[in-house]
């Protein structure tokens, strides 16, 4: 097992805990000796007010992409559920662009959203929305960025969903209907309360993910217009290797961002054990 | 009830098709000469066809031909960190499922517990690693960080699959003088190999499409993958060039797309089991 754990020890727990060292210097790109500064570097974040819009923005993409991603793939799972021909075909299609890499994902939505000649607008002015430049527009620009995602992503969901649906025994809902029980009702009063851990496994994971989110901004808007879909990932990224190589403090934002993720999970996964036994 | 059925399924079929359309879009796109690519109305059939697009990103000499080089750097890293993903995981995987040593339970949770360490936070620790060991711009430089971001996730996939494979074959052959190596080379290898093909996929699919690490420590053109390469056409990107970055996206999109058609059920189990991560 020697050669795997060399493998890990040297490129995952070693540059995890360098970070956390190298986030209490000023180490620079290129600056072969550097010192300790203590917590001037986290000092610093509490006053970088293009860090604290990242938080904010990146915070935002969160909470806003959440409602669609835990609706979305539910409505598309329950819908392949019923035994419906062609089940796989359809699986297959919402799962596909999953298997695409974030580039090819931004590249396309670029091209779709393109204010002169893309189809996006093209097809809303046949319904009567007027155009707009959907990216470079403040009010609409992370809108764009959360449907991009959440047409990259909604696929993995998806089949985590049927799974979920499946492991719900059919008796239930055969029980519900002899009681008298709509559709409707027993979605709400079966479905739902079943599928809670599947619920929190998708939100964690979700959030997780969110809190990361770097291609999609790097392709479709590089942060603009403004800072207005700037995020913490892209903060961190032209902090170190692209304005200043400065090391140091991108590490600290790591940390920052480390601890959020940390928080959240292990809150999360509090919830999830809590709520399992029923 | 039949006729609702089939309501249903008309319009999941609906829903799929506007779900693919970004994608056929693409490749519609890539097919066209420049000149009807911002023909509106959008016209979905490409009809002249061309494949001059692919031919210019393939083989010309023009600064969008490095996406022919970047394909195979990609294919050289994606293969690369395949093969070591799955050494170096089923030999750590094995002695935690089935042999007793010290310290095996604190091992494995320190892997889970790495699972939830977010790529960003060892970004730039692990640029300084590579720069060290001056894997920087070198194919070891990518596929090993590649590999030991996957390691963690591939132990905890096989460990679970070790542990389900009755232990009686591995007891006879212990029996009949076999030693471990042999009885993990001979029979629970072979016996594995419908989760070995589910990691294979996994640690191909991440690497394949990943951006964020290639971006940072590759800065030689020749030594671009595939998404850093397309990222960075977008940077030249006016309208003129659409044919050939969607004609790079087309590509880019090919070998998993031949990987989920040939492997639909396997992946969807993968993602099934392996829920943990995306």
């Amino acid at each position: 097992m020697l050669p795997g754990l060399v493998l890990f020890a040297a490129f995952r727990l070693y540059p995890l805990l360098d970070g956390l060292r190298l986030s209490f210097t000023n180490a620079r790109l290129g600056r072969a000796q550097y010192a300790f500064v203590g917590f001037a570097n986290y000092e610093k974040l509490l006053e970088d007010t293009r860090f604290h819009v990242s938080l904010v923005n990146t915070a935002f993409y969160a909470a806003a992409s959440t409602l669609p991603i835990l609706a979305i793939p539910l409505a598309l799972a329950i819908g392949l559920n019923r035994g419906i021909a062609l089940r796989t075909f359809l699986r297959g299609a919402f799962f596909f662009p999953f298997t695409l890499s974030v580039v090819t994902v931004g590249l396309t939505w670029l091209w779709l959203l393109d204010p002169v000649v893309g189809p996006f607008n093209y097809y809303l002015r046949a319904l009567g929305i007027p155009a707009r430049s959907w990216l470079a527009d403040p009010a609409t620009a992370m809108w764009a960025i959360i449907m991009t995602s959440v047409w990259w992503v909604t696929g993995y969901y998806l089949v985590i969903y049927l799974a979920g649906l499946q492991d719900i025994p059919r008796e239930l809902y055969e029980a519900a209907a002899l009681d008298g029980a709509s559709g409707w009702r027993s979605f709400w009063s079966v479905t739902v309360p079943l599928l809670r851990p599947v619920f929190l496994f998708v939100f964690v994971t979700h959030v997780i993910g969110s809190f990361q989110i770097f291609g999609q901004v790097f392709i479709l808007t590089q942060g603009g217009p403004g800072d207005a879909t700037r995020t913490v990932v892209q903060h961190l990224y032209e902090t170190a290797f692209q304005n200043f190589f400065q090391f140091g403090s991108a590490s600290a934002m790591a940390w920052v961002l480390f601890a959020v993720i940390l928080i959240f999970s292990l809150f999360q996964f509090r919830l999830l054990r809590g709520h399992t036994q029923y | 009830m039949r006729s609702r059925q089939g309501v249903l399924g008309a319009l999941m079929v609906v829903a799929a098709v506007l779900w693919l359309l970004p994608a056929v879009w693409v490749l519609v796109t890539s097919l066209k000469p420049t000149a009807n690519i911002i023909r509106v109305p959008p016209e979905w059939i490409p009809w002249p066809a061309t494949l001059a697009h692919y031919v210019e990103v393939l083989f010309s000499s023009s600064r969008t031909a490095r996406i022919g080089r970047a394909f195979l750097n990609s294919t050289v890293v994606s293969v690369g960190a395949v093969i070591l993903v799955v050494f170096t995981s089923a030999l750590a995987a094995y002695p935690l499922a089935r042999m007793r040593f010290p310290g095996r339970d604190l091992i494995f949770v320190i892997l889970v517990g790495s699972l939830m360490i977010p790529n960003a936070v060892v970004l730039v620790p692990q640029y300084i690693l590579t720069q060290q060991l001056g894997w920087l711009s070198t194919y070891q430089g990518l596929i090993v960080p590649e590999a030991a971001m996957t390691f963690a996730f591939g132990v905890f996939l096989l460990r679970q699959f070790f542990l389900t494979l009755p232990t009686e074959l591995e007891d006879a052959a212990r029996i009949d003088g076999a030693s471990p190596w042999h009885i993990f080379t001979r029979i629970v290898l072979p016996l594995s190999q419908p989760v070995l093909g589910a990691l294979s996929i996994f640690a191909f699919r991440s690497a394949w499409n990943d951006f964020l690490w290639p971006l940072i420590a590759v800065n030689k053109p020749e030594m671009f993958p595939l998404p850093v390469a397309l990222a960075l056409l977008r940077s030249a990107y006016s309208s003129e060039s659409y044919g050939p970055i969607m004609a790079g996206a087309t590509l880019s999109a090919i070998p998993l797309l031949v990987v989920f058609l040939l492997a639909n059920r396997r992946i969807i189990e993968g993602v099934r089991v392996g829920g943990l991560k995306s």
